[in-house]
């Protein structure tokens, strides 16, 4: 096996002696050391998923924890979480290059360094990462880590997402490594820089102060092994960890991909200033042997506001997609990344810089890359490729003021954060989920209704949305939020042109994403007798967001008019608006007319397909009611014969 | 309805060409280590991969690294603070 040119033993060929000699363990004691700091990781996630107060945090799960070795062996990031798959993906530079600029020799026992800067640690400034080194016998010997989401760490938008921010001292605190705690206190110049430049301190401190603990958690149990198992050991653990998942994706690499040159292209509609420029992200893989390249030359420069992604951002995509789509054996860490070499050049819409690239609506770039991973690997996969999810988050920001006089705040709670996934060979796509790149958890709508004035009307899936296939995909989302209170949003649908959930191996395209706002004097929620209709003449009455819609039906049209979603950069709103969202239907997989006429059957029944949609996309008649007697629904034999055959 | 928007132009990276000392530099020869390859098939630029930023010559068609250099702690990306100097 040759890594990056260097000839190497796989681990299953060493002998016992090689192994105890390279990893200063046996083999049982580095899989159980492997597997405690996987342990350590979790119990830090749930300390502070059980303590955490901000809605970001306590409902979405927006934070990730990882264990990185110490200088001397290069930072090597052995042991991630199973949380957010883009913070994770990052922690590995943010901890060398943070640790780096602040200074090896400077840290001591009882330190915490606080760090956000996206161009040195990539996500967004939201996102901080906080350090601890772990010491034993006067020496580090690893790195805990949370990188958790502040709910606002200041800049012109309160809670921050927003596409339209023009730089970097719009999007928010820069933080460069800085001390938070020494000697196990907190550094309050510190925390004064924080909270003076933040809003919502009142729950900021006490989410700071649970994740201090969880890394306190962190680094007990790490010692606990130190002590029992030896310093040494623990490090060749951390070594071996990384191994494991270099030698698992080199053979993945070698076996599963054809030699050659793979090519995709992906796309955001538009930045935040105006809708006359387009973006485009490009993507060229070359693959020989158990090296593979992504090279991002020719993506566009970057956007004029803060929809860019920085290069840690892509470096996690292309490593994830690798993961998902052709190594699931070992878990994810820095190792994965050994045969992985990364391209880009700097100042594209995937490698913002400072100050005018302004980042914060990193995943709408970044997840793109993702896709063109997905995208430009179908053909070598042939029944392992994967399509496209939901692929946007159409993310609503809003803020306001209480009846009390006190300032709320919601943050990716009411939009389009959750949706579809692609069918697979497995089977068809989950309909509500978070994005490949995520792996977090739904806000409850009790949480929500309790936090602020709003009234989640509808969470349901929407018909004829997914992308038709032998195994289909998810069906879009369809949200509907009434807003109480006089309030401004910010909302971001940034892939309304093209739908992101494309299909592979013969599967359609799901639908595109698409949300409105429909003012109380359109449709009076609360004096009709239920919730806004979903049926195609209701929109009329709307006001588009951004879609791809029929400029006088106001519904989805693929070749209708696309409705910029920053024609108006912030909606300002009176009591009893409501916004409607419907994300991106999954991509199908495999071909629509090979999908058991039963399986559409149950799809009509429950109300994923229409009767017209399993003629049209399946050659499949169904006869009946769906909605008043679903049970009552049979398929005719004979047409859905000769459908089939016209279509085959 | 048309729609009036332009492509925002592509940025690229540039693979530098290497010349014969350089390739000998990084222990590489030529009729040993790669039989039938020319030197125009080497090129040099940067990779982000495990450990960070790297400066490499590569073998294109094998995609081999004959040399991987440690790079910029932050590869290309400038800091808004680029350059400050408190000397």
């Amino acid at each position: 096996m040759a890594i990056n040119g260097e000839t190497h033993t796989p681990l299953r060929d060493l002998t016992e002696a090689q192994f105890q000699e390279l990893y200063a363990s046996d083999r049982f004691t580095a899989a159980v050391l492997s597997s405690r700091m996987r342990y350590i990781v979790k119990h830090m996630c749930t300390g502070l998923l059980n303590n955490a107060f901000s809605l970001i945090l306590r409902d979405w799960y927006d934070f990730a924890a990882t264990i990185s070795g110490p200088p001397e062996l290069d930072y090597p990031m052995s042991t991630v979480s199973d949380s957010l798959v883009l913070f994770i993906g990052t922690m590995a530079e943010a901890v060398r290059n943070s640790v780096t600029e602040f200074g090896v020799d400077e840290l001591r026992p009882g330190d915490v360094i606080a760090v956000n800067d996206p161009y040195r640690t990539g996500n967004h400034v939201n996102d901080v990462c906080f350090i601890r080194p772990v010491f034993h016998d006067g020496r580090i010997i690893a790195f805990v880590t949370i990188r958790a989401h502040q709910l606002d760490m200041g800049g012109i938008v309160p809670a921050g997402f927003s596409g339209s921010k023009k730089n970097v001292y719009e999007t928010g605190l820069s933080i460069p490594p800085m001390l938070l705690y020494r000697d196990d206190k907190p550094v309050k110049s510190t925390f004064n820089l924080i909270f003076d430049n933040a809003r919502f301190c009142a729950l900021l401190l006490p989410d700071i102060k649970s994740l201090y603990q969880s890394l306190l958690l962190g680094e007990r149990l790490l010692l606990e092994s130190v002590n029992r198992y030896g310093a040494d050991a623990l490090l060749g653990a951390i070594r071996y960890s990384c191994d494991v998942s270099a030698d698992a994706m080199s053979e993945a690499l070698r076996t599963k991909i054809p030699d050659g040159i793979y090519e995709a292209e992906e796309s955001v509609d538009a930045d935040g200033i105006d809708a006359s420029r387009e973006y485009r992200i490009k993507l060229r893989i070359a693959k020989h042997g158990e090296n593979i390249e992504c090279d991002l030359s020719g993506t566009s420069a970057q956007a004029r506001s803060s929809i860019n992604c920085g290069v840690l951002d892509v470096k996690t995509a292309i490593g994830v997609a690798l993961k998902m789509l052709i190594e699931q054996e070992t878990p994810y860490s820095s190792g994965s990344y050994r045969n992985i070499d990364v391209v880009i050049p700097p100042g594209t819409i995937c490698s913002a810089v400072p100050p005018d690239g302004a980042i914060f609506l990193y995943w709408e770039s970044s997840i793109p890359v993702l896709s063109a991973v997905y995208r430009a690997l179908e053909k070598a996969l042939g029944p392992d490729a994967v399509g496209g999810d939901y692929g946007s988050l159409m993310i609503h920001n809003a803020n306001g003021v209480s009846e009390a006089g006190v300032p709320w705040v919601t943050a990716a709670q009411c939009g389009g954060e959750h949706g579809p996934w692609s069918g697979t060979k497995a089977g068809d796509g989950d309909s509500y989920t978070v994005f490949y790149l995520a792996n977090n958890i739904d806000p409850a709508t009790e949480a929500i209704e309790s936090d602020i004035p709003a009234v989640v009307l509808r969470k349901e899936y929407a018909l004829d949305t997914a992308g038709p296939g032998r195994h289909r995909g998810g069906a879009a989302v369809l949200k509907d939020t009434l807003w109480l209170r006089d309030a401004e949003h910010w909302t971001m649908p940034l892939h309304a042109k093209v739908s992101c959930g494309f299909g592979v191996y013969g599967g359609g395209d799901g639908t595109a994403q698409a949300n409105w706002v429909f003012p109380p004097e359109t449709y009076k929620v609360v004096a009709a007798t239920g919730a806004l209709p979903t049926d195609r003449s209701i929109y009329r009455e709307s006001i588009p967001v951004g879609g791809m819609l029929d400029p006088e039906t106001k519904t989805l049209d693929p070749k209708g008019e696309y409705f910029y979603f920053a024609s108006t950069p912030t909606w300002r709103t009176t009591p009893n608006t409501m916004f409607r969202y419907q994300t991106a239907g999954g991509g199908g997989w495999g071909k629509p007319m090979e999908r058991d006429p039963e399986r559409v059957l149950r799809d009509v029944r429950d109300e994923y397909v229409s009767i017209e949609g399993a003629r049209r996309d399946y050659g499949v008649a169904v006869v009946g009611d769906p909605v008043n007697d679903p049970e009552g629904l049979r398929i005719d034999q004979e047409a859905t014969r000769r459908l089939r055959g016209a279509g085959g | 309805m048309a729609q009036k928007y332009q492509i925002v132009p592509g940025l690229s990276v540039e693979r530098e060409p290497v010349t014969e000392p350089e390739l000998q530099a990084a222990g590489v020869n030529l009729a040993r280590d790669f039989p039938g390859a020319s030197l125009s098939e080497f090129r040099r630029y940067p990779v982000l991969s495990e450990g960070g930023w790297f400066m490499v010559i590569k073998h294109q068609p094998t995609l081999k690294s004959v040399s991987r250099v440690k790079w910029r702690l932050l590869g290309p990306v400038p800091l808004a603070t680029e350059g400050l100097s408190l000397d």
